[in-house]
C-alpha cells in the first residue's frame, strides 16, 4: 500500500526508511487511520524525521494524493546549468572581446554590480541561444570575464589566481570534498592539535574513587577515607571555519586537508563549516557551499565557550570585506559588511583564532590581513603557529 | 486491534492542543513509540508531557537531561559510599551484605518498575552525547536493562507513554529518529494564541488580550535577538500586566512596553528590544 508514495518521498530526497514505512502498515492495520487528513499527519510523524522536510513532503503528499503538479527544480538546475555551460566555453579560449562584439574598455570602467549584471545578462543571452555557439568568455586574455587576466578588478571564471583579487567567482567546483580525502604527511601538525584534546576543563572533585577509597579505608584499619577523583569534563566544542572556495587557497589545500583530516578525529563535538574568502551572512556546512547553510546571526545559540577556529588566508579585495553586499556571489545580498560579521563572531565567541596558511611575513603587504588581525588572533599555519593558536584557545579569559 | 488508550487523548485543561498533535500523540501511544517533540524553546513541548498524564491520569516521571549524564544514571544508582559507611558503623537497618539495599532506580527504572503505566517525560535529550541517546534508545526499545552489580535483569511492568524533547537544531542520530515517532511544534498562530491565552487568563478583556497579542508578536519579528519570546514568556508578560495597577491599555497602545525584562531574559536582546520600541515611540 502506498509503496508508489514511499519511493516519491524517497525521489524528493527525504531520507525514508523502510522500517518506517513497514511502521506505517502496521499503522494502517491497527486501524488506527481513519481518514486522509488523518493518514497526513501519521504518515507524516512516522516517515519524516525532520521538519526540514515538512515541506517537501506537504508538496509529495499534495501531489499524489490529490493530484498537484510538482514545481519543477528550475531554480537550482538553471544555475546549475549555466555552471556547466560555463565550465564548457572554458575550453574554448578564443577572441573574447571579437565574438562578444564590443568594447573592452567600456567594460574594463565597469564598477563590480555592473560588472555582474553585464555578465548575468550575457549569460541569459547565451542560456537562451547556445547552441555550441559563441564563445565570448575566455582564459588569459584581459576581458573583463576571463581569468587569469591582469584586470584588476575582473571576473573570474576558474583557474588558480595569481592576483587574488578576482571580484566575481562565477564557476565553481562543488564536488571537491576536502573532509573526504587526502594522504596525511605532516604528522607533526596532528601532534599540534592533540593539544586541543588535552584542553580539558577540569570538572570539580566529586567523583569518588571506589578503588582508591577502599584502599585508604584499609590502611587506615577501617577507617573510612574517601577519595575523591576529579570529574572528567572533556566537553570541549570547536567549530573549524574552513575557507575552501577560493582559487586564492588552491596552493594550500593540502595543508589544510591535513589540519583538517586530523581535526575530525581529536575533539569530542567539532562542526566544521565552509565559507569563501570571508564570512558573509552565511556559512555551509557542506564543502561544496551548496546544499546546508547555516545563518550567521543563528551562531548566537550556540555554546558561548565553543572554540572557533578559522583557517583563511584573509586575502581578498578590500570591498569584499567592507562593503555590504560585497559578497562575491550572485543572489548573494549580505545584509552587513563582512567585516561586522567577523566582529560579530569574536564578540560571540570568546575563543577564537584564524590560521593563516600564507607566512607570517607576507602579511604586512595584505590590507585585508591587517584588517582580520584586529579582529581575530592570527597564526601561522605552522606547528608553532598552531601552538601559539592551541595556547591561546585554552587561556581562561 | 485498538489499543484501549486510543482515542483518549484530548487535551488536558490548560493546555491547548491542535487536532495533528492529538492525533500524533494517540497513534504513538498505539504503536508503542517514543514520540521525539522538537520545537522552539517556550513551545509547550515539556507541557504536553505534563498535558498527557493529567489527561489520561497517569502518573508522570521526568528525566531532566544533563550534559554530563551517563545511561546508567538514569536507570538505577549503586550507593557505595553508603555500603562502605554501614560496613564501617554497621548502625543502619541495611543489610550490608545484601547489595540490593544499596540500589536506588533512577528515573527510567522508576517507569520500569512502577505498578500503573506512566508518562515518561525525557526532557532535552539533545543536551546529552549521542552515544547516550543511542544507549538510551536501545533499552527504551526492549523495555529492560541489566543491574550489573547484582546480575539482575529489571524488564517494565506496564510500557510507559515516553515523549521525549529536544531543542536542538541539528538533528539526531538517525538510528534514534528512525525509533522515534517525530513531531515539530510550530510556533502558535495569532488565532491560536488567543485560545491559548483565553484558556490561561478566561477572564481577561478582549481589547487587552488583542493588544498583548499583537504587541508581543510586533515583538517577536525584531531582530538580532538571540531568544525571541515564546508563549511561556507572553503569559508571564500578562501576569505581570494583570498585577500592575497601574497598567492602561493606553499605553500599549502608544508603542510604551512595561515589563520587557520578563519577555527577554537576556540582556543584550533587552537591550535591543528597548532600543526599537524607544525608536518607534519618537
Amino acid at each position: 500500500m502506498f509503496v508508489s508514495f514511499f519511493y516519491s518521498l524517497r525521489d524528493r530526497g527525504i531520507p525514508v526508511t523502510p522500517t518506517s514505512f513497514l511502521r506505517l502498515q502496521r499503522a494502517l492495520r491497527l486501524g488506527v487511520i481513519r481518514s486522509l487528513n488523518n493518514f497526513y499527519v501519521v504518515a507524516r510523524s512516522l516517515l519524516v524525521k525532520s521538519e526540514r522536510w515538512f515541506d517537501i513532503y506537504d508538496q509529495v503528499f499534495a501531489h499524489h494524493f490529490e493530484g498537484v503538479e510538482l514545481p519543477d527544480l528550475d531554480e537550482i538546475e538553471l544555475s546549475e546549468m549555466a555552471k556547466l555551460l560555463l565550465d564548457e566555453w572554458l575550453k574554448n579560449p578564443e577572441g573574447v572581446a571579437a565574438a562578444l562584439g564590443v568594447n573592452e574598455e567600456d567594460l574594463q570602467k565597469l564598477t563590480p554590480e555592473e560588472l555582474e549584471q553585464y555578465f548575468l545578462d550575457r549569460l541569459k543571452d547565451q542560456t537562451e541561444a547556445h547552441h555550441g555557439g559563441s564563445k565570448w568568455i575566455g582564459t588569459g586574455g584581459t576581458s573583463p570575464v576571463g581569468h587569469s587576466g591582469v584586470h584588476p578588478g575582473g571576473m573570474r571564471v576558474g583557474g588558480v589566481s595569481q592576483n587574488k583579487s578576482a571580484t566575481k567567482v562565477a564557476l565553481d567546483r562543488r564536488y571537491r570534498d576536502y573532509s573526504q580525502e587526502g594522504p596525511l604527511t605532516q604528522s607533526q601538525m596532528g601532534e599540534a592539535l592533540k593539544k586541543l584534546r588535552r584542553m580539558v576543563p577540569a570538572g570539580p572533585l566529586d567523583v569518588v574513587n571506589v578503588d582508591k577509597t577502599i584502599y585508604k579505608t584499609m590502611k587506615n584499619a577501617g577507617e573510612i577515607e574517601i577519595i575523591f577523583d576529579r570529574r572528567l569534563a572533556d566537553r570541549l566544542k570547536v567549530i573549524l571555519m574552513i575557507d575552501n572556495g577560493g582559487w586564492s587557497m588552491d596552493p594550500y589545500i593540502p595543508l589544510v586537508q591535513t589540519l583538517f583530516d586530523y581535526s575530525r578525529n581529536q575533539f569530542k563535538d567539532l562542526k566544521t563549516y565552509f565559507f569563501h574568502n570571508t564570512i558573509y551572512d552565511r556559512v555551509w556546512a557542506d564543502a561544496a557551499r551548496y546544499r546546508n547553510s547555516e545563518l550567521l546571526t543563528d551562531f548566537t545559540k550556540k555554546d558561548p565557550d565553543t572554540r572557533i577556529v578559522i583557517v583563511g588566508d584573509a586575502s581578498m579585495a578590500p570591498y569584499e570585506l567592507m562593503n555590504e553586499g560585497g559578497s562575491i556571489y550572485f543572489g548573494e545580498r549580505a545584509r552587513n559588511a563582512s567585516m561586522e560579521n567577523l566582529q560579530f563572531l569574536s564578540q560571540t565567541f570568546r575563543h577564537c583564532v584564524w590560521l593563516n596558511p600564507t607566512p607570517r611575513y607576507e602579511w604586512s603587504g595584505t590590507w585585508t590581513i591587517d584588517q582580520i588581525r584586529r579582529i581575530f588572533p592570527m597564526f601561522e599555519l605552522t606547528l608553532d603557529g598552531l601552538d601559539g593558536a592551541v595556547s591561546h584557545l585554552i587561556s581562561r579569559n | 486491534m485498538v489499543h484501549e488508550d486510543f482515542y483518549k487523548f484530548q487535551g488536558a485543561d490548560k493546555y491547548v492542543l491542535d487536532e495533528e498533535l492529538a492525533e500524533i500523540v494517540n497513534v504513538s501511544m498505539a504503536l508503542e513509540m517514543p514520540l521525539l517533540l522538537k520545537g522552539e524553546p517556550g513551545t509547550g513541548k515539556t507541557m504536553l508531557a505534563y498535558a498527557i498524564a493529567e489527561s489520561l491520569n497517569m502518573p508522570l516521571i521526568v528525566l531532566n537531561v544533563k550534559s554530563s549524564m551517563k545511561l546508567v544514571d538514569a536507570l538505577y544508582q549503586y550507593d557505595t559510599l553508603t555500603r562502605l559507611n554501614d560496613s564501617r558503623f554497621a548502625d543502619s537497618s541495611r543489610d550490608v551484605s545484601n547489595i540490593e539495599d544499596y540500589l536506588k532506580m533512577g528515573k527510567i527504572g522508576q517507569a520500569f518498575v512502577s505498578d500503573v503505566r506512566v508518562v515518561l517525560l525525557i526532557d532535552e535529550i539533545d543536551k546529552a552525547d549521542t552515544d547516550f541517546q543511542d544507549d538510551m534508545l536501545d533499552v527504551l526499545d526492549q523495555m529492560e536493562f541489566d543491574i550489573m552489580e547484582v546480575d539482575k535483569t529489571i524488564s517494565a511492568e506496564n510500557r510507559p507513554v515516553i515523549i521525549i524533547t529536544s531543542n536542538a537544531k541539528k538533528d539526531l542520530s538517525d538510528p534514534f529518529l528512525g525509533r522515534c515517532n517525530f513531531h515539530h511544534i510550530a510556533f502558535p498562530g495569532e488565532d491560536v494564541m488567543h485560545r491559548i491565552i483565553g484558556v490561561h487568563f478566561p477572564d481577561l478583556k478582549k481589547e487587552i488580550t488583542d493588544a498583548c497579542i499583537r504587541t508581543f508578536y510586533g515583538l517577536r519579528k525584531l531582530e538580532g535577538i538571540e531568544k525571541k519570546p515564546a508563549t511561556r514568556e507572553l503569559i508571564n508578560w500578562i501576569r505581570a500586566l494583570k498585577a500592575d495597577p497601574d497598567f492602561k491599555l493606553s499605553l500599549l497602545e502608544k508603542g510604551n512596553v512595561p515589563y520587557l525584562g520578563v519577555l527577554y531574559k537576556k540582556s543584550p536582546d533587552l537591550k535591543v528590544a528597548s532600543n526599537a520600541i524607544g525608536k518607534n515611540r519618537q
